[in-house]
């Protein structure tokens, strides 16, 4: 995931440029708001300014209105108080002129007919009104009056009717452009905020769910593997490093499960090792508390009791068995040493297993009444390279414990034969079997399945030297069993090829 | 003259019936098991006076003897020596129901007295 974070933009910087965006936007959306409004304030300001040109404009003309009136009354009574509306409204003319000229500075063509009315009205004041007004001569007057003044003015109110419309066209152009301006800013205004507010909304939303939630479930996942919990795996969502957290989390809680398991499985095998220990230890000190008992209490009895020969002669009997018994249990047990350390002894000469067979067969017929050990051999010699010891103490594994696992007696059948070039050992016996769930396990050291509540003694060695002696000699033991019908066990060894006879092995060792 | 006393001896080991066997007083008739079953089959046919008895026991540990042997009313008051392999085991064999208990290896003059003590009484 670190070639990713490399391109894309991390957490701090998405959200402080997403902060950035929605500021601009709401900044955006105020502007236009604001804008909108003053172009609205602008044309409703226009259209007054519209409405007072038009009154300005009727001022205007009712000067020039009385200007005529006073000059007519004059004209026709030839009585000079009627030019006083004539001197007023001349007075008045000048500032009129200039307050109309300004107002109607901002409209080019209005600008143009203000500046023609001006004119207009400027040639009709001097030429025609002020020398009427001069006039004494009434009838001169009259005469002028309605020659040049009649039309003059009537070419005035032509204009000024004119201008008034125009600005009356121009006023309701601007009003209406004052009504769609507000109600476009309104519009704005109202669009604009909605637009906002809902950005604002899913930039929550998308902290809430794209981020705090991720956290929060990443913090309650934490919580949970600190209670020991570590099956706990977060759903990967979630952007950038949110993400990523999810992602580390759930490797971390994977690996975590993964050497938790290990060590458990592994605490496992040490209990059973300490298990198979404490047994072993138990084993030990029964296997050899047996035969100590036998010599230590049988010499003691002959050192403190008179026994006729015979007697004392059995009993020296006894006690040289068991003394090699134990003799034999301390064999084992090195052996085991030897096989930890590897260093089992390779000597090898020529043995013949059909005679080897006979002798153990014929040693445990003594020591078991109750057992039958028939020994059947078709093609007798059977010859192996091996050590005779060794492959002596694997068949006696064997037939002793066919013996000691048939406890009610029955026949212990050993056979051997010559198959596809090896030769192969069968011993048989019909006792309790071994359980299926124990048969994977009893070559391994010490393992004895139930037999120590069965009060069956032996160590848990004698198969697995067996399985290491046979298998350092190239060969292979295994066995087929069905509880409570018994067991078979086979060892196929290589055959020692073209000597056939005891004789060569002789001759070998000479 | 009494009938002569007999003891059971439960032990799968033929050396150690005979070392018991050699360990005790004259005057004494012997039966002997190898295995648990055998032992509880002699000791409902003779009724013995004394029962010697090996734990590790094959086909019935020596136990589960022992716990026959007190649910059986005719061989209750029997007493039983136990011989076992372990000091460990003393507390629960008394507990059990033995009446006496050597460890392995035994001294055949402490297991004589032993059995002649339990004889007696």
């Amino acid at each position: 995931m670190s070639g990713s974070s490399g391109r894309t933009v991390s957490l701090r910087d998405r959200m402080l440029l997403a902060s950035v965006a929605l500021a601009a936007i709401v900044i955006g959306v105020f502007v236009a708001t604001i804008l909108a409004v003053s172009a609205a304030r602008t044309a409703t300001k226009q259209e007054a300014r519209s409405k007072n040109l038009s009154v300005q404009a009727l001022r205007y003309e009712k000067l020039v209105l009385d200007i005529e009136n006073g000059v007519r009354g004059y004209a026709l009574s030839g009585d000079k108080r009627f030019l006083a509306p004539y001197h007023n409204a001349k007075a008045a003319l000048p500032d009129q002129r200039r307050l109309f000229a300004s107002l109607a500075s901002d409209q080019p063509v209005q600008a143009a007919r203000a500046r023609t009315l001006e004119g207009l009205i400027s040639i009709y004041v001097e030429t025609f009104a002020d020398p009427v007004a001069n006039f004494s001569n009434r009838g001169a007057a009259e005469l002028a009056f309605d020659s040049v003044g009649r039309e003059q003015a009537a070419t005035i109110h032509r204009n000024f009717a004119q201008f008034v419309n125009a600005e009356k066209d121009l006023s309701d152009d601007r009003e209406h452009a004052a009504d769609s301006k507000s109600q476009h800013a309104i519009e704005l205004g109202v669009v604009g905020l909605t637009g906002s507010a809902i950005l604002i909304l899913l930039f929550a939303i998308y902290l809430a769910r794209g981020i705090a939630r991720p956290v929060t479930e990443a913090a309650a996942g934490a919580g949970q593997v600190a209670a020991g919990d570590l099956s706990i795996r977060l759903s990967q969502t979630g952007p950038g490093e949110v993400g990523e957290l999810t992602k580390s989390f759930n490797e971390m809680a994977e690996r975590l499960e993964a050497t938790h398991s290990e060590l458990e499985e592994q605490n496992a095998a040490l209990r059973e090792s300490e298990r198979l220990k404490s047994d072993l230890v138990n084993t030990v000190s029964h296997e050899l508390r047996t035969p100590l008992s036998g010599v230590l209490g049988f010499t003691k009895l002959l050192l403190t009791r008179d026994f006729d020969p015979e007697t004392r002669r059995h009993y020296l009997g006894i006690v040289d068995a068991q003394a090699r018994r134990l003799s034999g249990l301390l064999d084992d047990f090195l052996d085991v040493r030897r096989i930890e350390e590897g260093r089992f002894e390779r000597a090898k000469e020529l043995v013949d297993m059909a005679t080897l067979l006979e002798e153990e067969a014929q040693l445990y017929r003594q020591q078991s009444p109750k057992h039958e050990v028939a020994v059947e051999i078709d093609h007798p010699p059977l010859s192996v390279i091996g050590n005779p010891d060794r492959l002596r103490q694997v068949i006696g594994n064997l037939i002793s414990n066919a013996i000691k696992y048939s406890p009610q007696g029955g026949v212990v059948a050993v056979t051997a034969d010559r198959e596809n070039g090896a030769v192969r050992v069968e011993v048989r016996d019909e006792g309790m079997g071994i359980p299926a769930g124990q048969q994977s396990q009893i070559f391994t050291k010490f393992f004895r399945g139930d037999a120590a509540a069965s009060g069956i003694t032996g160590t848990g060695l004698g198969l697995a030297v067996s399985r290491d002696i046979v298998e350092s000699h190239g060969g292979r033991i295994g066995f087929s069993s069905a509880e409570g019908r018994g067991t078979t066990f086979f060892v196929e060894l290589p055959g020692a090829n073209g000597v056939k006879d005891r004789q060569g092995h002789d001759d070998d060792q000479s | 003259m009494e009938r002569c006393k007999t003891i059971l001896i439960c032990d799968d080991e033929p050396a150690l019936r005979e070392l018991i066997r050699a360990s005790m007083d004259d005057g004494f008739e012997f039966a002997e098991a190898s295995d648990g079953i055998v032992a509880m089959q002699l000791a409902q046919q003779l009724d013995p006076d004394v029962v010697i008895l090996d734990l590790m026991l094959p086909r019935l540990s020596g136990l589960e003897v022992l716990a026959r042997l007190n649910e059986d009313e005719r061989l209750r008051d029997v007493p039983v020596l136990v011989i076992t392999a372990w000091n460990e085991t003393r507390d629960a064999v008394l507990a059990a129901g033995a009446d006496d208990f050597v460890t392995k290896p035994f001294d055949p003059e402490d297991l004589r007295s032993a059995v002649n003590r339990l004889v007696a009484a």
